[in-house]
């Protein structure tokens, strides 16, 4: 009986120490919602052969990225802000439907959110 | 009502060009981003502000891991950023070049450099930390102004293909991508 109450005991030690391993691996990549993951993967895609600038795009006189390119990012940038409950009627109202003013508003909130990831991490630590 | 368009035409333009905006550096490679940054002044160049020393952004360091370069200033990146930068060197004119420490009153937000300057270019090279040497044909000068070179060069792709490397604006934001 002592021997089964030992052993279940160590069982149970050795899942808690388990458990603690996960909570200390949690990184802010593995805590991060799926609409902040589309988000990184849009502006990872900008280097993808087929969504390099062209050759026009090289020669513009602009500093902006051009039109094609924001649109690459602007799916995934609606998609984050939506996720912060903001209706789509808002989003609209307050960009004008303006591809930079959405991009910028969304890595404001993505930046917002692994802050606070990052300070939970620490807390939990 | 014609004042009132005046007043908010030269707001626009003033926040335009109230600082340089923000910086971001997403280094997506398996290689360390070693190299300068650039602002500038886009009406006949100077203001110059660069890093004194090299910046150094590690492998894989992005807004996808948190790792990313982000100066928000000149000033507050160095309490703000992963990767502080202690001293800007300061060109007012060809033959007028100074030191300035990270808290210098001209490269507060809203100080005089500050509100004069824009992100503009880089010169970088790519390092391998595994073999301890530059990666060949991986080394580029990016240019979003006609002050660092004849016509902007804001995308870089290697001789093999295999990497690129480009700067752009989004809005307030100025980035360089190495993939």
């Amino acid at each position: 009986m002592k021997k089964h109450f030992l052993l279940t005991a160590f069982i149970v030690l050795g899942l808690i120490s388990c458990t603690n391993e996960g909570t200390a691996a949690n990184t802010v990549a593995s805590m991060k919602t799926p609409q902040m993951e589309n988000y990184d993967k849009a502006f990872k895609s900008l280097g993808d052969p087929q969504n390099r600038p062209t050759e026009e795009e090289r020669k513009r006189n602009t500093t902006e990225l051009s039109g094609r390119r924001k649109a690459l990012l602007v799916p995934a940038s609606k998609e984050l802000i939506l996720s912060t409950g903001v209706t789509e009627s808002e989003l609209m109202r307050r960009t004008g439907g303006d591809m930079s003013q959405i991009i910028v508003w969304a890595t404001q909130i993505y930046m917002q959110k692994s802050d606070e990831i990052r300070k939970n991490i620490k807390t939990e630590n | 009502m014609k004042r009132i368009l005046t007043i908010l035409g030269i707001a626009a333009i003033s926040f335009t060009y109230a600082q340089g905006g923000t910086l971001i550096i997403n280094n997506y490679t398996p290689y360390e981003y070693r190299g300068d940054i650039i602002a500038n002044n886009s009406l006949g160049c100077y203001p110059i502000v660069t890093n004194t020393d090299k910046i150094i952004v590690p492998a894989d360091s992005h807004t996808g891991n948190g790792q990313q370069l982000q100066y928000d200033n000149y000033r507050d990146q160095y309490t703000s950023s992963l990767y502080p930068n202690p001293n800007w060197t300061v060109s007012t004119s060809v033959s007028t070049t100074n030191v300035r420490p990270w808290n210098h009153a001209s490269l507060m937000p809203g100080g005089i450099i500050s509100n004069n300057t824009k992100w503009s270019a880089t010169k970088f090279d790519m390092f391998d930390t595994g073999t301890g040497s530059y990666v060949t044909g991986f080394n580029a000068n990016l240019s979003i102004s006609t002050c660092n070179s004849s016509a902007p060069t804001p995308f870089y792709n290697t001789p093999s293909g295999s990497n690129s490397a480009e700067m752009f604006v989004i809005g307030s934001i100025t980035y360089i991508q190495l993939y």
